[in-house]
Formats: structure tokens, C-alpha cells, sequence
């Protein structure tokens, strides 16, 4: 079977985010970047299968400048057979944009699968991978917490609220992965040494004039402090009073 | 040359060629090993084999098995002598030292060999009574080899008997020299006079015979017995690390560089011969064991299995590796495998068939095990390896270490906090960084590496914020790093992932160098360790002072004014943290400061304390993981603490606070952690600027 995998770089989320100075995107000084944490899990769905078969292929894929390969270095050492880079200089906000160079890139080849993290960590559109799907004709089944491949047809878990649906359709398809499908690996070295002779290729992204861009950012307003307003049972007549009359949110 | 000797010329000349095989093939097997350099250093080697070899000095810290133990050994060095003289007039009959040494030389000889015999003959019976009768726990478990223990202890037993039959017999036919220097052979004489001549002489000739004959099986046994420690044990001091030459208890440096895809160990041939010569070293005594939190508190490991385990597998894969040239694969009674087609020895490995993950990562590092062993073994070495195997090599370790990992990488942190937060704890104190002083065209004296707890974990920054006061109120010009600060990559390192541990210590020694570093303190004794004793095998050199020690010198310079003494009297346990204690015997300077920050404090000690502490359970990465197994160690530990009836417990390390202020909650105690910084920052008399004692 050959999966391809497409991921992309972000900046790690356990920080305290500035806005640039042109108000359009975050500072970027001090950031660390790595692979956004759905596309983790799907590079490891699709390592487990391969694994599991025995034979095939995972390709991973991302678009975005030099900084990218990283990121396809890390999932080559977690055991991908090979990289693609489609170069350009910054990643573009349009999610469809993204998505015809991506489709433009893997509709040339022949992929039993097409896999993406249910979304970026970073813009959280979720938008690419059914859009891909829908460029290159495919099936595209969304959110997917478990997958199984069995003889060319797909069977596919995705959780709703309170219950879960179960989704079967043919290859070659489109998938986007939920987490809990599987926890990403940690490379070892071993891994680390092996993914440097590994091939990586890099290509000029086709990407067409993005039709949307971001206007403007802001952060979240500040929260107020909190108020003590007393210790124990003495305290619950005059926490009731403030929340009825100040707060409003007691009748 | 009378018949006999020439059949004894001839058994031992069998004897010989026999053990010189057996040695041979020991030798063989141990150079299956990786090299390792343990020639470098001889005073400190030196030293070590008098003091650890033959002073003993680490058996004897057991004081009734261990003085058994020390006389049957010196009495065993002083019979060699005795040994050679009997062997040599095996076969030149006439040969005897009386001929050779001056008389009174050769009396005290005589002394020596009669007084140390029967000496042995106490230890060794005493040493089979404690084995039959006694059991000790500490000689129980593990495989342990407790028949060959006995056979062994009954055959020093009877070399005894039988040399002791032979001078007694001898002297009733001619004796040597007066009664006084040979008093228990006397004795027997005594006895033996009243017998027939012929029945004295047959005696003789039997006990004569038995002794000789004693000497040379116990030899060639050996090699085949637990009690290989006999002849290894000197030899493996001598190569030791664990007691010196050069830093104790750093890491072995490892070049991720070389061309390799196996990291780290899982089987005896990636461990180094001097790992290998451990496992023929061991005594099997349990000492380790006994000494193990992690043993103690119920989980799988045990030093003692790791070291025998390595031994057991050398024996069962060597013979097939060493192939053709296994000298016992010529002998018609070789029934081992001969070649490499034996697949059932190759198919298993040190790892997993005999040493299990969860052994090995129940291990908190603390080094009781190494400090406790009298043959200078080095479990944690093993124990290391094999670590570093699962995390480069099969990526396999509990999954709650892989967050720390992750977060090592993007936050420089083990936890999950955002690296802007690392100087939060300095806001509105005043405290320069090291940038902020640069552009300031200023110097620090000393650059202040509060470490990852001190910056985050909300309990030690107020250590942190403790130290800084003093720092402060006693004038010392300090400066911190601030956001530049990160992780070194010690927990990593000790977790086995060697390559984030090299990424993170490469980082810190740039971002160290750049400023000019040359002096650091710290409250943190892993940092303490990591930066001053593992930062030179990457090139990184500073002299790093921990916190305890630089607080006692400014007490001891008078640079720190302390308020009245509350005329309260308090009691103190202080807890050693083993990166401060056995890792670099710093066991004074915190008591010190406890003495004297609190001229009325009575500092009470529990049964394990200094260099015997137990550990609080935090080191080795421990911290990380969940103690999913057996009690929990600093439970256990708080226990102890809690029993010397102090009023409060100090420490000197933000993890052993951590284990022990979480410990409090599960025992109900309300007895308080303190640093000791915080001890002293409590009595500083603020607004009063200490006068220096050589000023004043
Ligand atoms: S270092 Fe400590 S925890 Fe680890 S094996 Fe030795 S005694 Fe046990
Ligand atoms: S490793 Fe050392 S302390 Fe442990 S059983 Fe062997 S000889 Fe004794």
C-alpha cells in the first residue's frame, strides 16, 4: 500500500503568543516549531499499517520554505520511507491554496491513501484535506479514530457526540485523523541516524493567488482577577447576592 | 627425587596447565567486551586497591560479617606465603624457609602462618554457622549460589584442619622453633605425642597430603564458582572507576557520532570488559541489594541480579561467540555449544530474557549500590546501558517520560511550562541577567543557574527567592541567566536518551561560554553535578558551587547578619540528597549551615543518613515516571525522618522537597520541609549589613 502523508510545521502552543507588530499573523521570535500534534497521529496510523502489512510505502509531504524539512526529517525518523518538500516561501493562510499544490503534487502519483491531521494546531480551518479529496475526485472521510484497510476497502471510526459512526469506502481515499487513533512514536537514534540517508525531495510549489488572507489579529482580553469574597457557609449569602446583582447571572 | 615427589611434581604441573586454561578462557570471554581505558590514573588505582582491596574498607562497613570477611581475606594473604613454602617442598623435600630467612624473620613467619590458621578456622566456622543457622536476608534471592557458598567456606575449613594437623605433627618429630611462636601447633602436639609413631606419621602424611591437594582443587575450582572473587576482586579495584580516578559517578561519555546502529547495550557484548570482569568480581553478598530503594520498596530490581544476569550470559553466549578459539571446545568432555550455529544461546540477549524494563527503570540512580559494594562493582553502569539501548536504540520507555522528552526539546524544560515563565520568580527582586549587566558594560561575580524546579515549581522558587536574599544581603554580585536559561539535559540523560541530553548540554555550554562564564552557584544538586562533573566531557569547564557549601563560606566569612536567635530550641533532620552526598561527598555543608544559622538548633540524625542515606526517590528520572510498583520510597523515606522526632526536616535539593512534601500528605505529618536557604534567609537580620569577619 502506498500512503502518503501530508503534514505541516507549527509553532509549539505551549507558549505565550505575541502579535507582530503588522498585526497580521504571531511574532515569531522565541517560537519553536514541530509537527502539528494531528498530523503526529497520522504519520503513526500510517507507520502502524505499513508495519502491519508487512510492505509498502509511507510518503510524507509538506509544503512551506527550508525550515519544513525538519519537520519531514522527524517523521523520517519515525520511520517514513521518504519526504517531499513543495517549497514556497511562507505557507499561505488559504486552505485552498495549500490544497491545489498539495493535489497537484499527489494526483501525479498513484497513493492507495491520502492522509492529513484533522487540522493545523496553528490556523485550525480543517479545510485542506477535504478540499484535496475534492480536487482529485476521491472519497475524503474526516476525523477518523480508527481505520482499518482490509483488501482495498477502508472502514473508518469517527466520534460524534455521545455515540460513534462507522464509515466503510473504497481506495484509493482521503482521510483525516482525530486524535486517539494512535500515540506518535518517539524516534529513536537509531531512527534519527537512519532518516538522514533517507530521500527527501524538494519541488516548487504550484500554488495559485490565495483568495482569502488574515485582516487582522487579536489576543483574548485579559481576564479580570477574581474576587475572594469570604471563607466557608458565612460566605454563600453575599457570593449569591453579588452574583444576582452584579454579575446577573443569578435570577 | 623420591617417588612421591615426583607424583606430586606431576599433579601439579596438571594443576597448573589446568587453572592456566580455565584463565585463559575467562580472559577470552571478557575481551568480547567493548574497550574501556583503566590504566589511567595509577596513585588513584593505587590507592584504592590498599584502601577498598586490601584495608578492606568497604567490607568492614558491615562490622560483624564484615570483619569475618576481613580476616579470613588477610589471613588468606598471609597463609599465600605459607602456601608456597608447602607446594615447593612437595617436590624439593628439603626446602623450607628456615633455611633462607634470618631466625627471627623466619620465627615470626612461623607465628603468623600458626596464629592467622587457627584465626581463619574461627571466621570461617562462624561464617558457615551464619549461612546454616542464621540466614540473613541480604544472602537470600536473586539465584543466588548459596550451596557453592557453603562448599567453599567448608574447604577454607579444611585446609585449615589439615594445615594445622601438619604442623602440629611435625613438631612432635622436630620441632623448629619454641613452643611460643607456633602456640596452637604446639598444642596439638600435645595431643598428637601420645600417639604411635606410625600412626603420627601416617597423620602426617595425610593431613600433608589433603592440605596440598586442598590448595590445588580450591584453585582450579575457582574459575568454575561464585568465589572467582577470590583471585578477581583485587584486580577488578584496581580497575574500578566507582571509587575515582577522575569524577565519580559521571556518565560514561558516549560518541553519538560513530558509526553505529547499536546505542547503548542489550547484550553483554555491547557492555565494556570492565562491566563483564564485574560479573566474575561479585561476591553475590546482597550488599547492593540491601542498600537499593527501589529493592526495598518491593520493585523488580536488584544490583545484585543485574551484575549476576551478566555474568550468567556471558557464560551462556561466550563459549559460541569465541568459537574455535574457546580452548574447552578441544576437550573431549566439552559439551557446550562449539560454533556459532547454536542458535538458542545467539536468539537471546541480556535484555528482556534476563534483565527486564522494569528493573531497570525502577533504578533512581542514587549509587548506594556502587558506594556499597567491596569489589568496586559498578551496577548503575549497567543498569545506564541498557537504559540508553531502550531509549536510542528501540525507542521503548514508559510513555509518561515522552512528554518530558518532548518538552526538554520545544520548552527546554522537562515540564510543560512556556520557556517565557523561566525568570517569572525574579520579577521586582532586582536581579540582573547576565545580558542586562553586558549592556550595562558590568560583571557578576558568580552567575546564579537556578535550575528547572527552582524556576518553575512553585514550592522551590521560594528556595530560589531564599537564595537570592542571601546572595543579596551578604553583597554578592550575582546575575542569573534568565529566559537564556535551559535545560542541561540531565534528566535525559539519566532517562537514557543520550542524544536530547547532548543537544541540551551543547546549548547550555554555548550560552555559558558566551557570557564568559567562570563561576557557578546552584541549589540544585543535579545541576550541581551535571554542569561541574559531566559539562567537561563536552568541553564545558566552570567551577560550580552548590548552594549549601557557598552559604556556609559567607556564614563562615561573617558576610551574613543574623537576627537574635528565637530562644526556641528546634529539632532538625537534615535529608541527604545522593547527587550532593555520595555523588560528591558533600555532607558537612548543610549541616554546618544549620548549625550555624540556628545557634540553638539540635540537628538529629535517622539510622540511614550521610554516605548510607536513602534516596527520596526523585533521582535517575523517577521524577518523571509513576511508581506504579511496591511502596513508595519517599513515603518510606519521610517515615524515617519522621521517626527521629524532628520539628522540622531540612533538605538541600528541590527534589528531594518535592518527594518529601508530597509524602507528608500521604503520612498526615505536618512536620515542615525547609531548604536550608530558607532556614537561613528566615533569621536574616534585615537592614543590618554583616561586617566581614577579616574587616572587622
Ligand atoms: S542506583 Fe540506587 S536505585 Fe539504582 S540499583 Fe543502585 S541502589 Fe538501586
Ligand atoms: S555487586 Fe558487589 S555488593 Fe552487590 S552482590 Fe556483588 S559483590 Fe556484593
Amino acid at each position: 500500500m502506498r500512503i502518503a502523508v501530508c503534514i505541516k510545521r507549527v509553532p509549539d502552543m505551549d507558549v505565550k503568543f505575541r502579535i507582530a507588530g503588522h498585526a497580521k499573523g504571531v511574532d515569531e521570535t522565541g517560537l519553536k516549531y514541530d509537527m502539528a500534534d494531528f498530523d503526529g497521529y497520522a504519520v503513526e496510523a500510517a507507520l502502524q499499517m505499513m508495519e502491519k502489512e508487512g510492505a509498502g510505502e509511507v510518503v510524507v509531504v509538506s509544503l512551506g520554505p527550508d525550515a519544513v524539512q525538519e519537520t519531514l526529517r522527524k517523521a523520517l525518523s519515525m520511520g517514513a520511507t521518504s519526504a517531499i518538500q513543495l517549497k514556497c516561501d511562507e505557507v499561505p493562510f488559504d486552505g485552498f491554496a495549500v490544497a491545489s499544490a498539495l493535489a497537484s503534487e499527489l494526483g501525479g502519483a498513484t497513493y492507495d491513501l491520502i492522509m492529513f491531521g484533522r487540522m493545523s494546531t496553528d490556523n485550525a480551518n480543517g479545510v485542506v484535506g477535504p478540499m484535496v479529496a475534492e480536487l482529485l475526485g476521491l472519497p475524503v472521510v474526516t476525523a477518523c479514530s480508527k481505520l482499518e484497510i482490509v483488501a482495498g476497502r477502508g472502514t473508518a471510526r469517527r466520534e460524534l457526540e455521545g455515540g460513534a459512526e462507522f464509515v466503510a469506502f473504497d481506495l484509493p481515499a482521503v482521510v483525516t485523523i482525530d486524535e486517539g487513533i494512535a500515540r506518535p512514536r518517539y524516534p529513536s537514534l537509531k531512527g534519527i541516524m537512519a532518516a538522514k540517508k533517507k530521500p527527501l525531495a524538494t519541488k516548487p510549489a504550484n500554488l495559485p493567488e490565495p483568495r482569502l488572507v488574515i485582516a487582522r489579529m487579536d489576543l483574548p482580553p485579559e481576564r479580570k482577577a477574581g474576587r475572594i469574597v469570604g471563607e466557608g457557609a458565612a460566605a454563600v449569602p453575599e457570593l449569591v447576592r453579588l452574583l444576582q446583582q452584579e454579575a446577573k447571572v443569578l435570577a | 627425587m623420591a617417588s612421591s615427589n615426583a607424583v606430586f611434581l606431576i599433579i601439579l604441573v596438571l594443576a597448573a596447565a589446568v587453572f592456566s586454561f580455565s584463565a585463559q578462557r575467562l580472559v577470552r570471554f571478557l575481551r568480547l567486551g567493548q574497550g574501556t581505558h583503566r590504566f589511567d590514573a595509577l596513585p588513584r588505582r593505587i590507592v584504592n586497591l590498599l584502601t577498598i582491596g586490601f584495608g578492606q574498607t568497604k567490607i568492614l562497613r558491615d562490622p560483624v560479617a564484615g570483619t569475618l570477611h576481613a580476616l579470613v581475606f588477610w589471613g588468606f594473604v598471609v597463609l599465600q606465603l605459607g602456601a608456597i613454602e608447602i607446594l615447593v617442598a612437595g617436590v624439593v623435600p628439603a626446602f623450607s624457609y628456615a633455611d633462607l630467612l634470618p631466625v627471627p624473620v623466619y620465627r615470626l613467619f612461623l607465628l603468623t602462618q600458626d596464629v592467622t590458621s587457627l584465626a581463619v578456622l574461627v571466621a570461617v566456622s562462624v561464617l558457615l554457622y551464619r549461612r546454616l543457622v542464621v540466614k540473613p536476608r541480604r544472602l537470600q534471592g536473586d539465584q543466588v549460589h548459596g550451596g557453592d557458598a557453603i562448599l567453599i567456606l567448608s574447604l577454607i575449613a579444611a585446609l585449615m584442619v589439615t594445615l594445622l594437623l601438619t604442623s602440629g605433627a611435625e613438631r612432635v618429630t622436630a620441632a623448629r622453633a619454641p613452643a611460643i611462636v607456633q602456640p596452637f601447633a604446639a598444642a596439638l602436639a600435645i595431643v598428637l605425642s601420645r600417639m604411635p609413631d606410625s600412626l603420627l606419621s601416617a597423620l602426617h602424611g595425610v593431613s600433608w597430603w589433603s592440605h596440598a591437594l586442598l590448595i590445588l582443587v580450591f584453585l582450579n575450582y575457582l574459575p568454575y564458582s561464585k568465589h572467582l572473587h577470590v583471585i578477581v576482586s583485587l584486580p577488578n579495584t584496581f580497575l574500578s572507576n566507582t571509587s575515582g580516578p577522575g569524577t565519580i559517578g559521571t556518565m560514561k561519555a558516549m560518541d553519538l557520532d560513530a558509526e553505529t546502529e547499536q546505542f547503548g547495550a542489550s547484550d553483554v557484548t555491547h557492555l565494556s570488559w570492565k562491566n563483564l570482569l564485574d560479573g566474575y568480581a561479585c561476591t553475590e553478598c546482597g550488599r547492593c541489594t540491601a542498600a537499593c530503594p527501589a529493592n526495598m520498596t518491593g520493585k523488580p530490581l536488584s544490583p545484585r541480579k543485574i551484575v549476576i544476569n551478566t555474568r550468567q550470559r556471558l557464560s551462556e553466549v561466550a563459549p559460541s561467540l569465541v568459537g574455535a578459539d574457546d580452548p574447552m571446545s578441544a576437550l573431549p568432555m566439552h559439551t557446550g555449544p562449539r560454533d556459532d550455529t547454536d542458535s538458542g544461546a545467539r536468539d537471546r540477549r541480556l535484555l528482556d530474557h534476563y534483565i527486564t524494563e522494569d528493573e531497570l527503570w525502577a533504578c533512581t540512580s542514587c549509587r548506594a549500590c556502587v558506594y556499597e559494594c567491596p569489589v568496586s562493582i559498578d551496577q548503575l553502569e549497567i543498569i545506564n546501558e541498557l537504559r540508553r539501548n531502550l531509549v536510542l536504540t528501540e525507542s521503548r520507555f514508559p510513555e509518561e517520560i515522552q512528554p518530558a522528552f518532548e518538552s526538554m526539546e520545544r520548552n527546554g524544560t522537562p515540564w510543560a511550562f512556556p520557556a517565557s515563565d523561566r525568570a517569572k520568580w525574579a520579577e521586582g527582586l532586582d536581579i540582573p541577567t547576565l545580558a542586562e549587566l553586558l549592556e550595562r558594560n558590568e560583571r557578576a561575580d558568580v552567575l546564579y543557574w537556578v535550575g528547572c524546579m527552582g524556576s518553575f515549581d512553585e514550592r522551590a522558587q521560594k528556595t530560589t527567592v531564599a537564595f537570592a536574599r542571601i546572595m543579596k544581603h551578604a553583597g554578592v554580585r550575582f546575575a542569573i541567566l534568565g529566559q537564556e536559561e535551559a535545560c542541561h539535559g540531565d534528566p535525559a540523560r539519566r532517562m537514557g536518551n543520550e542524544y536530547l541530553y547532548q543537544i541540551l548540554a551543547k546549548q547550555a555550554i554555548e550560552t555559558l561560554d558566551r557570557y564568559r562564564v567562570t563561576t557557578i552557584v546552584t541549589a540544585c544538586p543535579h545541576c550541581f553535578h551535571q554542569i561541574g562533573n559531566e559539562f567537561p566531557q563536552l568541553g564545558g569547564h566552570y567551577e560550580v558551587i552548590h548552594h549549601s557549601t557557598y552559604i556556609e563560606q559567607l556564614l563562615a566569612d561573617g558576610r551574613i547578619a543574623l537576627a537574635d536567635p528565637v530562644a526556641q530550641r528546634l529539632t532538625v533532620a537534615y535529608h541527604d540528597s545522593c547527587y550532593l552526598g555520595r555523588y560528591n561527598a558533600i555532607y558537612d555543608a548543610p549541616r554546618e549551615v544549620l548549625r550555624r544559622s540556628l545557634p540553638v538548633v539540635a540537628l538529629v540524625e535517622p539510622p540511614r543518613t550521610r554516605d548510607r542515606g536513602l534516596c527520596c526517590g526523585a533521582g535517575g528520572g523517577r521524577m518523571f515516571m509513576e511508581e506504579r510498583i511496591g511502596e513508595r520510597i519517599n513515603v518510606e523515606r519521610k517515615k524515617e525522618l519522621l521517626a527521629t522526632g524532628a520539628d522540622a526536616i531540612a533538605v538541600a535539593c528541590p527534589f528531594c522537597m518535592t518527594m518529601l512534601a508530597d509524602a507528608g500528605k500521604k503520612l498526615d505529618s505536618s512536620v515542615t520541609v525547609l531548604d536550608v536557604a530558607e532556614v537561613v534567609a528566615q533569621h536574616l537580620a534585615e537592614g543590618v549589613t554583616a561586617v566581614p569577619r577579616d574587616v572587622a
